[in-house]
C-alpha cells in the first residue's frame, strides 16, 4: 500500500472542522476577545473630543503612547507641558518646547505633578459638613436660586477666595458673578506671592508690570536674593538662557547675593551670604556706586547719596565693587535681578539699576501682569480679613488654595472661615479649609480639567484634560458659571469663552485646533516701554539705607520664609516623590529645617538635628535646626508648606508648619526674631552627609584646587587620557545592526545648577519607587540619579560643586564581573544593562560600584500599590520586585524604542534619542546620543579639553563623561 | 585500675600528651558514659539553646517573607552582619579541619584526643555558615542559580564572580568535612553499639556503625580512607577560606582590594577557630573529667598556635595598613588610615586590636599557656574579637569609600542580632546534641595512641 496523502493516519487540515472555524482561531479569537475586553475599560478619556499634540490621530492604537499639549498653572502663571498618555493615561510630563515658559523643560512640580493626579488620598467625595452628599445637592444650593436667598440679590452677603490667575476664562466668569451679584466681593490669596514687585513697579513706571529678562544678551548678571534659575514662574527659560549664553565667550558673570544658598548660587562667581539687611546694604551701595559713575551719566537718576556713609564688611565691599564694577562695563548687557519676595524698595532699586545700565528693553523687558487684578491691595488677604470680621459675610466659596493653612499667623483666617455659615470649598484634598468649610467638592487635577492661563510674559496657554476625572472633579469656571446661574462644563464654557474672544478670527475652528493641539496661542503679549519716575527712587533709596542701618540687637535673628523646593506652599505635600526629592542644597527629605549658618549655629550651640525654638512677636515654634555652610549668618531659613494636618495621609505631620511666624506686613521675612536651643535632639533625613572631598577634587570634579584663573581653558591643565593601560584594546563596534551605536552621555558641570527636575523625571521615567523616611534615615533612597553635591572652602564662604551621579556604564564594569549570576551584563551598544529576572539579590554589584549608584529592592515596595496608584507606572519600564538590584538604565526603553524606528525605516544609525533627565533639564546640562552616529554631539563632547572621567584612575572606563566647571577670572 | 597505668617521667619538661589512662575496657566504659545519661547541667543548657535556636529561626523568618529590607543593610553597606556572621563561622570551622587533617599528616600525636570535638564544631560551624549566603539573597529562593546545573535557559553561573566558587568550595568543604568525621566516627559508633543499653539504642548506633566488626582487614581499610580523607581536607584548609576572601579581594573597595587577603583569611579563620575550641574544650574537659586524655600539653599547644596565628595576623594587619600608605592612593589611605582606625566604627578597631592583637602575647608565659581561666578568657577575646575584625572589614569599609556624597553608616536591627545570636544558639544546640548522643573523643584513637605511647616507652619514641 503506497501511503497516499489522503491515507495518512493525520492528514493536513485534520484539525480543522468541517464547518470552517479552524480549532486554533477559535481559541485565538477567544482569547484575544478576553484580552481586548478589558481594553475599554482602561481608557478613562474625557468625554470631549480631545486633540493630540502632533498627528492629530485620535485613535487610541495600545502600547503606543501618545502626546497631549496641556499647562500647569503654579500661583497664576501657566507653564507648557507635553504629557505622555498610555492607553489613556498619563504617565509621563515633559516641558511643551513651543511655550515661552518651558522651552521644552519641566521643573519639579511639573514633573511630579502625575503622581498628585493619582494620589490615593485625594478627596473623592461631596460632603456637606462632613457628610457625603452629592454634587447635584452641592451645586444646586450654590445655584442663584438658592443663593440668592441667602446672599441677596445684589450678592451683599457672598465672598469669593481664589489663588492668583490669570486665566482668561476665570476672569470672564468672575465678571459674569459680579454681573449677577454685583455687591459680592473677590478675593486672591496664595502664601507665596509678593505684592512688592507690583508695588514696585507701580511706584516707579506707573504701571503694575512684570520684568522679563533676557539672560542670552546678558554679560553680567547680579542676583540679589533671586533664585532666577531654580523657582518663580519662568526659571525654567532663564536656566535655558544663561546656560546658552554662558556657552558663548566671553562667560557671562554672576554675582549672586543670598541668604541661603541656592541653585542660582551654585552656579554664581561670585557668591555673598547676605541676610536681608546685608542685601539692603549691598543693593543701597550698589545704586550709589552705579549712579556715581561718569557712564551711567547719560541716563541719570536721582539717587539718596547718603548711602555712601554705609559701613560695609570686607567682603560686602569686595562684592559691591566687583559687581558695580563687572554691571558698569556690561552697560546694557549687565542685569539686576531682584528677588521676588524682597521688599519693595529692593525691587525698585533693581528698576533703577537696570535703567541706569541702559538694560532696560534689553536684557530686561516689562510686560503688564497677567494675574487678575494683579497689585490691588483692596484684594488681598488683609481685606478679606477685615471683612470676615465686619460679619457682613454669609457665604464664602473659596476655589482651591489651602488659605486655613497657609495664612499669616496674625490672620486668624481659619477662625473666621469656621464662624462664616455657609462657605464652600472647591479642592483637591480633605484637607485644612476642607474642614473648615461646610461644602466640599473636589477639585479636577489640571490633568482632567479644561481651562486656560497666561505665562508670566502674558502668552496664553491652554489646559487640556488627559483623562477623565477620576474623582467627578469641578475645575473654578465650572463652579463660577453655577453661581452666576449659567452652570455648563469647562469644556463647553472654555469654548464658548473662546469663541467670543476670537470672534474676529476667520476660521475659529482651525484657531481652536491649533491652539490645543499646541497647548498655546502664539504672540499674545508684547513688551512695554518704560519710563523711571524721576521722584521714585529717592525715597526707596532712603528706605533701603534705612534698613540697612538697621543694626540686629544682640540675641535676636531674622527669619526668612522660603518656598519648599519639594512642597512648595504646602499643595505638594502629598506628593511622595517630592517629600523624598532631595533638596537641591541641604539634602534634606521628608522635613523642614530652621537652616543656620555654622557660625551661628556654633553660638546658639546647636548642630543639625538639634530642636531650636524660633520665636517671633508673641508666635513661636519648635523646629529641628540644619547647619548650611554658606548661609547667611543671623537669619534662619524656614521653608513654608510642611507641618499640614489635613486628612493627606502622607502630607500629615511632615515637618513644622512656620506660617504661624509670618505676618500679614512682612510675610516673607520677619526681622528681630529670637531662637534658642531646647536640648532636644531629631533625626533628618539627609541623603548625603558629607559635604568635602577629602582631597579628590581632581578624580572625582576634574578641578585641581585651587581652580585655575582663566576663562575658557579648563581648569586643570592636564591632558586628560582617553583610556587607561590596558592589555586588550576594546573590540571595535560593528558598523551596522545592534552595536553599530555606541551609547554615551556628556553632563557639563558648568551647566548644572542642581536644580533636581531630572531627579523626579529619571523617578516618573523609571518607575522608581519612594522608600519614606525611615528609609532614607536607613540610607536606602532608591533615586537612579542623584545630585551630588561638594563644598570647599572655608565653611562660612564655601564654594560649590554640584555633580548628577547616576550609572557610569563603564566599559569596564566592576559590577559585571562580580555578578555570580550574569544578572548585570554588558550590551553590545555600550549599555550596562541590569536583568531583573536574572537577579538574585547577592548585592556584590553595589558594593563594588565605585560610585554607588545601584539601588537594591529592600522591600516589595510596590506590593501595596492601590490600582489607581498603579496607573502612574510607566509600561515601558519594569516594575521591580523586592529582592533585585536596579540603576540606570540610560531609559534603555527610549534607547530601544528609536532603535525599532530605526530599523523599520533602514537607517543604519538610530535616531537622537533623549534620556528623561536630559530631556527636563533646563540648563540643557546633558547630552546622550551615540558616540558613533555621524556627526554626533556627544563624540564631539567628551573629547572636549574638559571633559574628564570620574575616578579615571579605577580604570572603569565610563561612558557618562562629565564636562568640568570654568571658573571666571578674578570674579 | 589494673595494668595499663603510664608510668610517668621524673621531671617532664612539658605534660606528657595522656596520663593515668585506665585500659581500654575501663576507658570505652568512662568515655561512653556521658551518651547513655544526661549529665547535670545538660538539659538547661539544651533549653537556652533552643530557645536562641527559635530567636534564629524567627528571624529567618522575618527575612524570607519580608525580605532584606528588616535587616539594616543600606547602600553603602550592602553587606553587613550577614556576610560578617558567614565569614565568622566558616573560619571557625577550619580550626577543626586544622587539626584533625592537617595534624594527621603531620603525624602530631596530640590532635588524637581533641580532634573529635574540632570536627564536629567544623560540622556545626560550617551548618550556620552555609544558612548565612542563602540567608543573605535578596531572592533566596533562586539561590540555586548560583551552582552550575544544567537549566533550560541554558545561562550558567558567573565563573568569573567569586561566588559560584564560593559555593563550591564550602560545598566541597562541608562534604569532606562531614564524611571525614563520619569515617572517624565509625568504630567509635561500633563501640557505642556494643556497650549501649536497651536495644533500641543498639539497633540505632548499630546503622550509624555500618556494620563495623573492628576485623584487621577493616582497620586498614579505615586507616587508607582515613588518611586519603585528610589529604583531601587538609588544602581544604588553605583554599577555602582563601576563595571566602577572595569574595572582598576581586573587588576595587578601598579596604577590600588587597591581595593579601587569601593567607591573612586563612590564618585568621584557624586563629579564630582555635579561639573557639578553647571555649568549647576546656568546659568538657572539666565537666566530663577528661584532664587525663586532655592534658596539659594540649592546652600547652593550643596556646602555642594560637601565639603563632595571631602573631601572623598581626603582621597582616600591619601588611595591610603599610600597603595602604605605601600605594600613595588616596582613597587607599583614606579608608585604611583614617576611617578605619577613626571612622564611624573606629572604637570598634580599637577594641578588635586589643582583642586579636594584643591577647595571644599573654601565651609567651608557660603558666598561662596551662590556666584554663585564662585559656577559655582569652579564647572568648578572640571569638569576639575576630567577629569585630570581618564586620570592620566588610562594614567598615563600605561605609566610605571614592564618592563622599555616597557615604553613610550601618546599624543592626532585631533582626540582625537575632541571627547571629540565634546561629550561636543553633551551633550549641547542635554541640549539645552531639555531645549526649555521639562519642566526642574518639576512643579508638586514644586507644591506639595509648599504645603507641607504651610502644614507644618500651622501644623509644620512634625517629
Amino acid at each position: 500500500m503506497t501511503p497516499g496523502a489522503d491515507n495518512r493516519e493525520f492528514p493536513e487540515g485534520a484539525a480543522i472542522r468541517p464547518d470552517g472555524m479552524p480549532r486554533r482561531d477559535f481559541v485565538k479569537l477567544l482569547g484575544a476577545s478576553i484580552a481586548l475586553a478589558g481594553l475599554d475599560g482602561c481608557i478613562r478619556e474625557p468625554d470631549q473630543k480631545i486633540l493630540p499634540y502632533i498627528d492629530g490621530n485620535n485613535g487610541v492604537i495600545p502600547g503606543v503612547a501618545q502626546h497631549y499639549a496641556t499647562s500647569m498653572t503654579i500661583d497664576g502663571f501657566a507653564t507648557g507641558l507635553i504629557v505622555e498618555s498610555h492607553e489613556g493615561r498619563p504617565t509621563k510630563i515633559e516641558g511643551n518646547p513651543d511655550h515661552p515658559a518651558s522651552l521644552g523643560a519641566a521643573g519639579v512640580f511639573e514633573q511630579a505633578a502625575v503622581l498628585q493626579l493619582y494620589d490615593p488620598h485625594r478627596a473623592r467625595r461631596v460632603t456637606a459638613g462632613g457628610r457625603a452628599t452629592t454634587s447635584q445637592a452641592a451645586l444646586a444650593a450654590f445655584a442663584p436660586a438658592a443663593l440668592a436667598n441667602r446672599v441677596g440679590a445684589t450678592g451683599a452677603g457672598l465672598r469669593l477666595l481664589l489663588e492668583p490667575t490669570s486665566s482668561p476664562l476665570t476672569s470672564a466668569w468672575l465678571d459674569r458673578v459680579r454681573e449677577r451679584y454685583p455687591s459680592s466681593r473677590v478675593y486672591f490669596h496664595a502664601p507665596l506671592q509678593s505684592a512688592a514687585q507690583l508695588d514696585a513697579s507701580r511706584q516707579t513706571f506707573g504701571a503694575p508690570l512684570l520684568p522679563r529678562y533676557d539672560f542670552t544678551q546678558a554679560d553680567v548678571v547680579v542676583a540679589l536674593d533671586a533664585d532666577l534659575l531654580a523657582s518663580g514662574p519662568f526659571h525654567l527659560r532663564y536656566a535655558r538662557d544663561f546656560s546658552t549664553r554662558r556657552q558663548r565667550p566671553p562667560r557671562a558673570e554672576l554675582y549672586v547675593a543670598e541668604c541661603s544658598p541656592s541653585p542660582t548660587g551654585n552656579v554664581a562667581d561670585n557668591r555673598l551670604a547676605a541676610s536681608p539687611t546685608v542685601i539692603a546694604r549691598l543693593l543701597a551701595s550698589l545704586l550709589s556706586t552705579v549712579a556715581a559713575d561718569p557712564r551711567t551719566a547719560a541716563r541719570a537718576i536721582a539717587v539718596d547719596h547718603s548711602a555712601s556713609t554705609l559701613a560695609l564688611s570686607e567682603a560686602e565691599k569686595a562684592w559691591v565693587s566687583s559687581a558695580a564694577g563687572a554691571l558698569l562695563r556690561a552697560g546694557a548687557r549687565g542685569v539686576v535681578v531682584a528677588g521676588e519676595r524682597l521688599p519693595v524698595e529692593c525691587h525698585v532699586a533693581a528698576h533703577a539699576l537696570n535703567a541706569m545700565l541702559g538694560a532696560a528693553g534689553q536684557t530686561v523687558v516689562y510686560n503688564a501682569s497677567p494675574i487678575v487684578g494683579a497689585g490691588e491691595p483692596s484684594h488681598d488677604i488683609m481685606a478679606l480679613q477685615a471683612d470676615l470680621a465686619s460679619g457682613d459675610v454669609d457665604t464664602l466659596v473659596i476655589l482651591q488654595g489651602n488659605p486655613c493653612y497657609a495664612a499669616p499667623g496674625n490672620v486668624p483666617l481659619a477662625t473666621q472661615i469656621k464662624a462664616i455659615r455657609n462657605t464652600l470649598y472647591l479642592g483637591m484634598y480633605d484637607n485644612e479649609t476642607a474642614r473648615a468649610s461646610t461644602w466640599h467638592i473636589p477639585a479636577a487635577h489640571f490633568l482632567e480639567a479644561w481651562g486656560d492661563s497666561c505665562a508670566c510674559d502674558g502668552t496664553e496657554s491652554m489646559v487640556q484634560p488627559l483623562i477623565a476625572p477620576l474623582y467627578d472633579g469641578r475645575t473654578n469656571d465650572e463652579i463660577l458659571s453655577v453661581l452666576a446661574g449659567a452652570p455648563d462644563t469647562a469644556h463647553a464654557l472654555l469654548r464658548q469663552n473662546w469663541q467670543r474672544r476670537y470672534s474676529h478670527v476667520g476660521d475659529i475652528g482651525a484657531a481652536w485646533t491649533d491652539a490645543i493641539q499646541r497647548g498655546l496661542v502664539m504672540g499674545t503679549q508684547p513688551p512695554v516701554t518704560t519710563n523711571v519716575r524721576a521722584d521714585a527712587v529717592v525715597p526707596a533709596h532712603r528706605a533701603l539705607i534705612a534698613s540697612a542701618q538697621a543694626a540686629p540687637s544682640a540675641g535676636t535673628i531674622d527669619a526668612v520664609f522660603a518656598p519648599s523646593r519639594a512642597v512648595y506652599d504646602g499643595r505638594f505635600a502629598d506628593n511622595a516623590w517630592l517629600q523624598e526629592l532631595p533638596d537641591p542644597i541641604t539634602k534634606l527629605t521628608w522635613d523642614n529645617a530652621a537652616l543656620l549658618s555654622p557660625r551661628s549655629a556654633q553660638q546658639l550651640g546647636v548642630t543639625s538635628g538639634d530642636v531650636v525654638e524660633v520665636s517671633v512677636g508673641n508666635q513661636s515654634l519648635r523646629i529641628p535646626a540644619l547647619v548650611v555652610p554658606g548661609h547667611a549668618d543671623g537669619v534662619t531659613s524656614l521653608a513654608i508648606g510642611y507641618g499640614r494636618t489635613g486628612a493627606e495621609a502622607i502630607a500629615r505631620g511632615v515637618g513644622v508648619n512656620v506660617n504661624a511666624l509670618r505676618t500679614s506686613v512682612a510675610p516673607h521675612a520677619a526681622i528681630g526674631g529670637r531662637i534658642r536651643g531646647t536640648g532636644d535632639h531629631v533625626e533628618l533625613a539627609v541623603t548625603q552627609g558629607h559635604w568635602t572631598l577629602e582631597g579628590r577634587e581632581d578624580s572625582v570634579l576634574g578641578i585641581t584646587p585651587p581652580p585655575a584663573p582663566s576663562d575658557t581653558t579648563p581648569a586643570s591643565s592636564q591632558p586628560r587620557k582617553r583610556r587607561p593601560l590596558t592589555l586588550y584594546e576594546p573590540p571595535a563596534p560593528s558598523s551596522a545592526g545592534f552595536g553599530a551605536d555606541q551609547w554615551a552621555m556628556v553632563i557639563d558641570l558648568d551647566q548644572c545648577t542642581g536644580c533636581s527636575a531630572c531627579v523626579v523625571a529619571c523617578q516618573a521615567e523609571n518607575n522608581v519607587p519612594v522608600v519614606g523616611k525611615d528609609g532614607v534615615l536607613a540610607s536606602r533612597e532608591m533615586h537612579w540619579l542623584r545630585i551630588d553635591r561638594y563644598l570647599s572652602g572655608p565653611p562660612e564662604t564655601p564654594s560649590f560643586d554640584t555633580q548628577p551621579m547616576l550609572c557610569q556604564h563603564c566599559e569596564k564594569a566592576p559590577c559585571e564581573y562580580v555578578c555570580p549570576v550574569d544578572a548585570t551584563v554588558h550590551s553590545d551598544d555600550g549599555l550596562n544593562e541590569m536583568v531583573y529576572n536574572r537577579c538574585v539579590g547577592t548585592r556584590f554589584c553595589s558594593n563594588n560600584c565605585p560610585y554607588k549608584v545601584r539601588r537594591f529592592n529592600w522591600f516589595d515596595y510596590n506590593d501595596e500599590l492601590t490600582p489607581v496608584e498603579q496607573m502612574v507606572k510607566n509600561p515601558q519600564v519594569t516594575v521591580r520586585e523586592r529582592g533585585v538590584m536596579e540603576k540606570c538604565t540610560f531609559c534603555v526603553q527610549r534607547v530601544r524604542h528609536a532603535q525599532r524606528d530605526a530599523d523599520l525605516a533602514g537607517a543604519p544609525h538610530t535616531g537622537p534619542v533623549q534620556t528623561a533627565c536630559q530631556q527636563t533639564c533646563p540648563s540643557q546640562a546633558i547630552v546622550f546620543g551615540s558616540l558613533t552616529a555621524p556627526d554626533s554631539e556627544v563624540a564631539k563632547l567628551s573629547n572636549d579639553p574638559r571633559a574628564f572621567s570620574a575616578l579615571a584612575e579605577e580604570g572603569t572606563v565610563p561612558r557618562v563623561r562629565y564636562l568640568s566647571r570654568k571658573r571666571n577670572a578674578g570674579a | 585500675m589494673t595494668g595499663g597505668v603510664l608510668p610517668m617521667p621524673a621531671e617532664p619538661p612539658v605534660a606528657p600528651v595522656m596520663h593515668d589512662v585506665p585500659d581500654d575496657g575501663v576507658l570505652t566504659t568512662q568515655l561512653l558514659a556521658p551518651n547513655w545519661t544526661p549529665s547535670r547541667g545538660w538539659w538547661p543548657l539544651f533549653l537556652i539553646s533552643g530557645a536562641f535556636t527559635v530567636l534564629f529561626v524567627v528571624g529567618m523568618t522575618v527575612t524570607f517573607t519580608r525580605g532584606i529590607g528588616s535587616w539594616g543593610n543600606n547602600i553603602p553597606v550592602a553587606w553587613a552582619y550577614g556576610i560578617t556572621d558567614f565569614v565568622w563561622w566558616i573560619g571557625i570551622g577550619h580550626a577543626g579541619t586544622f587539626i584533625s587533617a592537617f595534624l594527621l599528616l603531620l603525624n602530631q600525636r596530640w590532635r588524637a584526643s581533641v580532634n573529635r570535638l574540632a570536627e564536629a564544631m567544623t560540622i556545626f560551624a560550617l551548618v550556620n555558615a552555609s544558612l548565612f549566603p542563602i540567608l543573605h539573597l535578596g531572592r533566596p529562593w533562586f539561590f540555586y542559580w548560583l551552582m552550575p546545573y544544567p537549566a533550560t535557559t541554558g545561562v550558567w553561573p558567573n565563573f568569573k564572580s567569586s561566588l559560584p566558587w564560593d559555593v563550591a568550595a564550602i560545598s566541597t568543604y562541608f562534604t569532606v568535612s562531614l564524611l571525614f568525621w563520619y569515617l572517624g566516627l565509625v568504630p567509635d559508633l561500633a563501640s557505642a553499639r556494643d556497650q549501649a543499653p536497651g536495644l533500641l539504642r543498639r539497633r540505632i548506633y548499630g546503622i550509624f556503625a555500618l556494620g563495623w566488626r573492628g576485623r584487621a582487614v577493616e582497620w586498614q581499610h579505615y586507616r587508607v580512607a582515613y588518611g586519603l580523607l585528610a589529604g583531601l581536607a587538609t588544602p581544604l584548609v588553605i583554599s577555602v577560606h582563601s576563595i571566602v576572601s577572595l569574595d572582598f579581594s576581586i573587588t576595587q573597595l578601598p579596604g577590600w582590594h588587597s591581595t593579601i587577603f587569601p593567607p591573612y583569611f586563612v590564618v585568621g579563620a584557624i586563629y579564630s577557630g582555635l579561639a573557639m575550641l578553647l571555649m568549647l574544650m576546656l568546659p568538657v574537659r572539666r565537666i566530663f573529667g577528661l584532664e587525663q586524655i586532655i592534658t596539659e600539653k594540649h592546652l600547652d599547644n593550643i596556646a602555642k598556635l594560637i601565639l603563632v596565628t595571631g602573631t601572623m595576623l598581626a603582621y597582616s594587619y600591619i601588611c595591610e595598613m603599610f600597603g595602604a600608605w605605601y600605594s600613595g592612593e588616596t582613597v587607599e589611605r583614606y579608608s585604611m588610615l583614617i576611617n578605619r582606625p577613626f571612622g564611624p566604627y573606629g572604637v570598634l578597631f580599637w577594641a578588635m586590636t586589643l582583642m586579636n592583637v594584643v591577647t595571644p602575647h599573654l601565651f609567651w608565659w608557660k603558666r598561662l599557656r596551662v590556666d584554663t581561666v585564662v585559656l577559655f578568657i582569652a579564647g572568648l577575646l578572640i571569638w569576639v574579637g575576630m567577629w569585630l575584625e570581618r564586620f570592620i572589614i566588610i562594614a567598615g569599609s563600605l561605609t566610605r569609600d571614592f564618592l563622599p556624597s555616597s557615604w553613610g553608616v550601618f546599624a543592626p536591627t532585631w533582626v540582625d542580632w537575632s541571627l547571629l545570636l540565634g546561629s550561636i544558639g543553633l551551633f550549641s544546640l547542635l554541640f549539645l546534641t552531639f555531645l549526649r548522643w555521639v562519642p566526642f573523643v574518639p576512643l579508638s584513637e586514644v586507644k591506639r595512641l595509648r599504645y603507641e605511647l607504651q610502644r614507644d616507652q618500651i622501644a623509644g619514641p620512634r625517629a
